[in-house]
């Protein structure tokens, strides 16, 4: 977990949530744990491993801030902590993610299942204002 | 079967490991005129953020205990395809059934009198960084003449280090390679606001020394006003082929490999900066001298020499900087002409390339809080990377360049991008890879 010795910092968070429909409707997003690991396999001193529970984790003994993972990210899930010039992201807390025991409506829950795009659609339904704003609904 | 890979940067690297990986007992020889190590890393080893022994990505008794055979220091001096031998320096030969050319680049140094005197340094190799961490000091003055993406690794690192800094470039704008003239604006402008001297459209004529012992700079016919204790030459990197050209294989500006990243001798691949490849995005071949184009080739070359080959989709162009507190990011086709720009408070700038309804390229440059706060600098590296039609969301990010986010995530690009791996199967961490 990333640690932020207990004041409210949302830079800090690794689940981010897109604003849509002029902040009527809210989609949140981290990471997709995916099966390249575009972060890891980019990463040019070995500090992104496999936890035990199957998250891509950065290990900040040996990560140098050098920036190349948050680029090579295609989902703009990897985060730079701007203090520490290391790089982090959603570890899924060693298999008990706080975001799920935090949410008070249990929108967010721990199961294991495929990967996949489980927002798009509802993304994409929420921003037809937005569209409809620019033309292009 | 005798796998020899000559290079011990990223590709080689990366093809040893991956081979290694799936096929542990596999007959392997590395030659390497350098140990390995992260090219990338090194401007954090010249600011000692890092130790030097961050820097190495494996040590030489580690590829031993992995059954790899070494010959290190060696440089190779020329290819026998016919006797199937690599030819080294100072004589000697390596024979292979496979073989990886994976030499990669060398800086190079405009030839202009003075250019080799004292106090003059490149960056390009750990030797250099080493050497270059021995001279600067608090407040001298260092000019790095060439403002590429070589120049910009380290300019954090000398500001940091408290040295008065001043590039340097030939071309209308810093970074020509990597940024459109607006984008560099905005970095030049934000680097002169926090004290570095910028000179552009300055041509290198000499470089003389001064009574007082320090270094005088003329460009353009004319010397620059301030003396420097240190230059560093940052004008350009050159693919280290000069040991093939009397090989037979096909060179243009890099070793033409076909989607297996095999030269036209079968039994010889090639990868990173040596490789002209396919340009996953324009089509076009070129030599992607990047660190993820580098590990990925390396791969595929590794998976292929196991008995696995795979078809390598092509490469991207990414770039990342951050210089003084401002973040310059560049994917694709960033230079492409049919574009749309937009601006944001604080000197936040962007500029999406599109064919059609498809995101091609992008640049992105702004302070780095307001780049981590909009957290979208990924998400345009995935939309060029799926190539996927955007549609109607094309229009909204034409309009609405801040909103990545929303037209990402609705555009159906996360489900595009989640099947594809690089070798067609999930990645493995470097270590687990090598016990499995």
């Amino acid at each position: 977990m990333q640690q932020t010795g207990g004041s409210l910092q949302p830079a800090k968070s690794v689940i981010r949530v897109a604003p849509l429909e002029a902040h009527t409707s809210y989609s949140p997003y981290t990471c997709f744990q995916c099966a390249e690991g575009w972060c890891m396999t980019a990463c040019p001193v070995d500090a992104i491993s496999i936890s035990a529970a199957g998250a891509k984790e950065v290990s900040w003994e040996r990560c140098t801030g050098c920036k190349l993972c948050t680029i090579a990210c295609p989902y703009g899930t990897m985060f730079l902590d701007l203090d520490a010039h290391k790089a982090f992201k959603c570890n899924l807390c060693g298999g008990d993610p706080a975001c799920a025991r935090a949410c008070p409506v249990e929108a967010i829950q721990w199961v294991d299942a495929e990967t996949q795009d489980w927002q798009g659609a509802f993304a994409a339904e929420r921003s037809v204002r937005d569209l409809a704003a620019v033309g292009a609904a | 079967m005798k796998h020899v890979v000559v290079g011990a940067g990223t590709a080689g690297f990366n093809a040893i490991t991956t081979l290694l990986s799936i096929q542990p007992d596999a007959d392997v020889t590395l030659v390497s005129a350098e140990v390995p190590y992260a090219r990338m890393v090194l401007p954090y080893y010249l600011s000692s953020e890092i130790e030097e022994g961050n820097v190495y990505t494996i040590t030489p008794s580690r590829l031993e205990e992995l059954g790899v055979k070494l010959q290190l220091g060696a440089r190779a001096s020329g290819l026998d395809r016919v006797a199937k031998r690599v030819l080294l320096e100072g004589g000697g030969s390596v024979e292979y059934d496979h073989l990886l050319i994976a030499t990669g680049s060398s800086s190079v140094r405009p030839p202009v009198p003075g250019i080799d005197g004292e106090r003059v340094f490149d960056h390009w190799t750990l030797a250099d960084t080493q050497a270059l961490r021995a001279v600067i000091r608090p407040g001298a003055e260092v000019a790095i003449v060439g403002a590429g993406f070589i120049a910009f690794t380290i300019v954090n690192p000398l500001l940091h280090a408290g040295c008065k800094l001043t590039l340097i470039e030939r071309e209308p704008h810093v970074l020509p390679r990597m940024l459109n003239a607006e984008a560099a604006a905005v970095l030049e402008g934000w680097l002169r606001d926090h004290g570095v001297a910028i000179h552009t459209r300055a041509s290198l004529e000499r470089i003389e020394d001064a009574p007082d012992g320090s270094k005088r700079v003329i460009v353009n016919g004319s010397a620059l006003s301030t003396q420097y204790s240190v230059l560093v030459i940052a004008t350009g990197i050159r693919p280290n082929l000069e040991w093939l050209r009397d090989s037979g294989l096909s060179i243009d500006r890099g070793l033409i490999v076909d989607e297996q990243l095999r030269t036209n001798d079968p039994a010889v691949y090639a990868a990173g900066d040596v490789a002209e490849v396919r340009d996953a995005v324009t089509g076009q071949r070129a030599v992607m001298a990047i660190e993820t184009a580098a590990m990925e080739q390396g791969r595929i070359v590794g998976a292929a020499m196991a008995g696995q080959p795979r078809t390598y989709a092509g490469g991207m162009l990414m770039n990342v900087i951050e210089s003084a507190g401002l973040q310059a990011a560049s994917f694709g086709d960033w230079a492409g002409s049919a574009a749309t720009e937009g601006r944001a408070a604080g000197g936040h700038y962007r500029r999406y390339i599109w064919d059609g309804d498809r995101l091609t390229g992008a640049v992105i440059v702004g302070p780095a809080h307001q780049v981590a706060g909009e957290n979208d600098m990924g998400m345009l590296k995935g939309l060029v990377q799926s190539g996927r039609p955007l549609g109607r969301w094309q229009r909204l990010l034409a309009e609405r360049p801040f909103e990545v986010r929303k037209a990402f995530l609705s555009a159906g690009s996360v489900a595009d991008l989640l099947p594809r791996t690089v070798l067609g199967e999930p990645s493995k961490p470097l270590e687990a890879a090598l016990r499995s």
